[in-house]
């Protein structure tokens, strides 16, 4: 039997909601699961091309553990989902529209391509979805 | 003759070591092995469980002093 694609919505711009979005996605990935991520609202801003960790990320107590201790970036693990597994990240139109940002906006060599909700919805019939 | 490649991944974290693991074994031959020395707690638990379902085979795993030594052998 197939791997059922999971599917992450991803809003949040709570650094650890990112984090455990990132680990998901690589780990699934790897896992031979395919794996496509939405990236809108709040957590698009995490990942703006030029930002560096830690200012790129905003949270709490759990948030600068992952930091001080030194935790796998975020942003890095989709990275290395994508070059390691099935993954798939998507910039959300809407998002980029209200920001008035482009691809070019984004961290460089992680976003396939902008897509609206309604096609990830659709898409995400056929898996899991989880919404962070 | 098989080759084993060490990774010294003691004191990353989840899911640090694994992501480690399967970027070694993309890069060796069948039949080589990748052995991981972890201080991650869910390295020992994982990293079987994830060699199972892609398919690869778990040689050995060794509680050493304060870390794991895990070793998977690339089979595809």
């Amino acid at each position: 039997m197939a791997n059922q694609p999971l599917f992450i919505l991803l809003c949040s711009g709570t650094h650890e909601k990112i984090q455990i979005a990132g680990m998901t996605a690589a780990v699934a990935a790897v896992s031979e699961r395919p794996v496509y991520v939405l990236v809108t609202m709040n957590a698009i801003l995490s990942f703006k091309k030029g930002a560096e960790s830690p200012r790129r990320y905003t949270g709490g107590a759990f948030s600068k553990l992952l930091l001080d201790k030194k935790a796998p970036d975020a942003i890095e693990l989709f990275g290395q989902g994508k070059m390691l597994g099935d993954l798939t990240m998507y910039a959300c139109t809407m998002a980029l529209d209200l920001l008035e940002w482009d691809m070019n906006n984004l961290t460089e060599d992680l976003f396939d391509e902008a897509l609206g909700l309604t096609k990830f919805l659709s898409d995400a019939e056929d898996g899991q979805l989880m919404t962070l | 003759m098989s080759q084993r490649k060490t990774i010294d991944a003691r004191g990353a974290f989840c899911p640090g070591p694994l992501m480690e693991v399967i970027a070694a074994l993309k890069l060796i031959e069948i039949g080589d092995e990748v052995e991981v020395w972890s201080t991650d707690q869910g390295t020992v638990k994982d990293l079987p469980i994830w060699v199972d379902k892609v398919g690869h085979k778990l040689i050995e795993t060794n509680e050493c002093d304060g870390y794991w030594s895990l070793v998977v052998e690339k089979t595809k």
